[in-house]
């Protein structure tokens, strides 16, 4: 008998266990449960000169901001043109959420110069680029 | 996710009971005073794991292809057929009335008070600490998971052409994803090896019952091994580390050593076949622990027979007639087979046995000191364990098996891991010292019963009281002291989800047969699991490993995945761009990501807070 109730009570607390780690992995999983990050990234992560070649300028320059920083966020983004600022504009992205913002820049413009776009949430700067 | 809980909640008794119940139903029948109640629930875990494992090899010998309701299929097969046998040899038995002759694990009130408490205090402690890495990160755990998700997505076992890897650390991990559903890149591998490390203290504690002959003992076990330094490697890190054959060579070694003591002691055929079985299976899952097994084993049988040098005839003799019955036989040959036909493991050839064996080639294989040896067992293990052995060696009649399987277990692993030349061992030291908290956890629990009992017949109730007092409260504050770490640690569950994040996005953005990526193993949280989004083959994304690895003195190393991030402008890292193609590299975006804007051949396409991306613009 005692043996029986090793095993079975081993057994119950093995299930409350695997149960309680199981939904602790399940809600961190996510990229937006008790965390706070920002991310910015290009749609088409190939440089200016392969993207010009076969895609629009203006596509190839078509990058995501995803907020999850846990609430509503009001994000700046400025593109520069070598160090030339040439749009600077402001968004509100909602918990959890993703923007693709497509900025239409002159073709002639952008060929051959390094493309910056620089996304500010509060103090903390996100910086992505195409060098030509 | 309540759904996906459930799923798991009945996979795991499908995949670790059902085989094992009706394998040793199918051999020692419902009831057998051979085997008692608590020793026939030890064994199903891991007698379901080496029938999996055996199941699937021969399912991918066949040529089928691996998927759920294959496995089903097997497993219910497998299960009526070991019935069948059941019910062949043992239905028309009468019932067995006599009671157990002797069960060492008829538990008292209290020694059963004691092991609730202990159970209790492992599996806490346990959980607690991995509350805190549970989410996937670990860098073994992401490598072995990679072979896993190749066998499930390929329906097939893998071709590893490497010998760091065996097909027993993949399948049954590919089994439960493939039953369950549920993904590797979740909780459910680092359950399995919860399972699989709790399952070992268990199988200790069986072990040492039957080698001491005495409940108490066994009792104690549960104290040693799965309370004292549950957190210290080879317990909770190695469970949260994912060293996948570790873990299962913990639990399995005594099972192994279990059968083949009571094979010897009870001249039992029953238990010859299945220690032969047991030591099958780890060789299919581990070579180190296999390594250590047979060592282990070599040494109890020339200690046993050089302890009883006048009747060595007598005992080769009994040992030939209980392995050369025709279960064991059977068994033996079966595996001989499987190991030539069905599936050889990749490990198995003369170079890579020649390698672990001969003289020690590095600093790493010279052996252990004192205080390496110390944080390897446990301060409170070496003192009981030491205290054990002496009274062992002082009170024990010397043609007892227990004193051959104790004393020489223990002594083997203590020369291996202090001074491996003098046995012609050349692995990484202390590798081999992880494995000697197993015959310390024994010698412990003995050393500690039998001196409480010394103490009892010799002295006074209030010196013993006194003495015990002092021991204990030495035992449990260095053995507990590791324990404080599971409440201490700080989840990095933002900086894995990150990695992840860029590892999905690359794996969308880039072209993988065209584009070659480089990450950083030495800064990146989490990097090991980029493989299991690419799923392309073992070697990409290439990684910049940690440092030290570069820097070898037996043989030249590459150093093209470090000088890529270290100084991409260097004529060795230009050579090396356009040696291997890379043109994307992930670096930790607080260190070597700001740091690389200086280059303008690269783009930079991804930024979050923990990682940044760069492409390569120009050659």
């Amino acid at each position: 008998m005692p043996a029986k109730i090793i095993i079975i009570a081993t057994i119950i607390l093995l299930i409350v266990s695997f149960s309680m780690l199981f939904v602790i992995e399940a809600k961190n999983h996510n990229y937006d449960y008790k965390k706070s990050w920002s991310v910015v990234y290009f749609e088409n992560p190939r440089d200016l000169s392969e993207a010009t070649g076969s895609l629009q300028a203006g596509d190839s320059l078509d990058f995501v901001i995803e907020n999850h920083e846990g609430k509503n966020a009001e994000y700046t983004y400025k593109i520069f043109i070598n160090d030339e600022k040439i749009i600077e504009e402001e968004i509100e992205i909602a918990a959890g959420a993703k923007q693709k913002i497509s900025p239409v820049i002159e073709k002639e413009k952008s060929k051959g110069n390094k493309i910056t776009v620089i996304v500010t949430y509060r103090d903390t700067e996100y910086k992505i680029y195409k060098n030509k | 996710m309540i759904l996906d809980l459930i799923k798991l909640i009945l996979t795991i008794p499908f995949v670790f009971f059902l085989p094992g119940f009706f394998l040793l139903l199918a051999i020692f029948g419902w009831k057998n005073p051979k085997i008692s109640f608590f020793e026939r629930s030890v064994l199903i875990v891991p007698t379901s794991l080496l029938s999996i494992d055996f199941l699937i090899l021969m399912l991918n010998r066949l040529g089928i292809i691996l998927k759920g309701p294959t496995i089903i299929g097997i497993i219910l097969a497998f299960s009526l057929l070991c019935y069948a046998v059941f019910f062949y040899r043992h239905s028309r038995k009468k019932a067995e009335k006599e009671k157990l002759s002797a069960d060492f694990f008829h538990f008292s009130y209290w020694q059963t008070i004691f092991i609730l408490i202990s159970i209790f205090l492992a599996i806490f402690i346990r959980t607690i600490y991995l509350t805190d890495t549970i989410v996937p990160s670990s860098t073994d755990l992401g490598h072995h998971m990679f072979w896993a998700q190749k066998t499930i997505d390929t329906g097939k076992l893998p071709t590893y052409g490497m010998p760091d890897f065996i097909v027993g650390e993949h399948i049954i991990f590919a089994v439960v994803n493939l039953l369950s559903g549920l993904s590797l890149l979740g909780a459910t591998p680092i359950l399995v090896l919860l399972l699989f490390n709790i399952t070992g203290i268990f199988t200790l504690s069986m072990l040492a019952g039957r080698i001491f002959q005495n409940p108490k003992i066994a009792a104690t076990v549960f104290f040693v091994t799965g309370v004292l330094y549950a957190i210290n490697a080879p317990q909770g890190k190695y469970v949260s580390g994912g060293v996948v054959g570790n873990v299962i060579g913990n639990m399995l070694i005594p099972v192994a050593l279990y059968f083949l003591y009571r094979a010897f002691s009870e001249k039992d055929s029953d238990f010859a076949g299945l220690f032969i079985f047991s030591t099958a299976g780890i060789l299919y899952t581990h070579h180190l622990s296999a390594f250590i097994l047979l060592y282990s084993v070599a040494a109890i049988i020339f200690a046993h027979l050089l302890l009883n040098f006048k009747k060595i005839f007598q005992l080769v003799g009994d040992w030939l007639k209980i392995f050369l019955s025709p279960f064991p036989l059977t068994i033996l040959l079966l595996a001989i087979f499987c190991f030539l036909f069905v599936y050889t493991p990749s490990y198995f050839n003369s170079a890579a046995i020649s390698q672990a064996t001969g003289k020690p080639t590095k600093i790493t294989r010279v052996g252990l000191s004192f205080e390496q040896l110390e944080t390897n067992i446990g301060g409170a293990r070496i003192i009981l364990g030491t205290l054990g052995l002496f009274l062992l060696l002082v009170f024990y009649k010397k043609r007892d098996y227990k004193l051959s399987f104790a004393f020489a277990w223990a002594i083997v692993l203590l020369i291996m891991s202090w001074k491996p030349g003098w046995l012609y061992v050349n692995v990484p030291s202390n590798r081999i010292g992880n494995y000697l908290f197993l015959p310390f956890s024994l010698l412990s629990a003995f050393g500690l019963v039998e001196f409480s009992k010394l103490f009892r017949k010799s002295a006074t109730s209030f010196f013993t009281t006194a003495f015990l007092f002092v021991l204990l409260f030495f035992v449990i504050t260095s053995g507990m002291a590791d324990s404080n770490e599971a409440f201490k640690t700080r989840p990095q569950f933002q900086e894995a989800l990150e990695t992840f994040h860029s590892a999905e996005y690359l794996s969308q953005k880039i072209d993988s047969s065209q584009d070659v990526l480089l990450k950083d193993h030495v800064n990146i949280y989490a990097d090991s699991w980029y493989k299991l989004f690419f799923m392309k083959d073992y070697n990409y994304p290439l990684s910049r490993g940690m440092l030290f690895r570069y820097v070898d003195p037996t043989k030249p190393r590459e150093t093209c995945t470090r000088d890529m991030i270290t100084d991409p402008e260097s004529e060795s890292a230009k050579k090396c761009f356009a040696e291997t193609g890379v043109n994307y590299i992930a670096l930790n975006a607080q260190l070597e990501g700001s740091s690389f804007e200086k280059y303008p051949e690269f783009s930079k396409v991804y930024e979050s807070n923990y990682i940044s991306v760069f492409k390569k613009v120009r050659p």
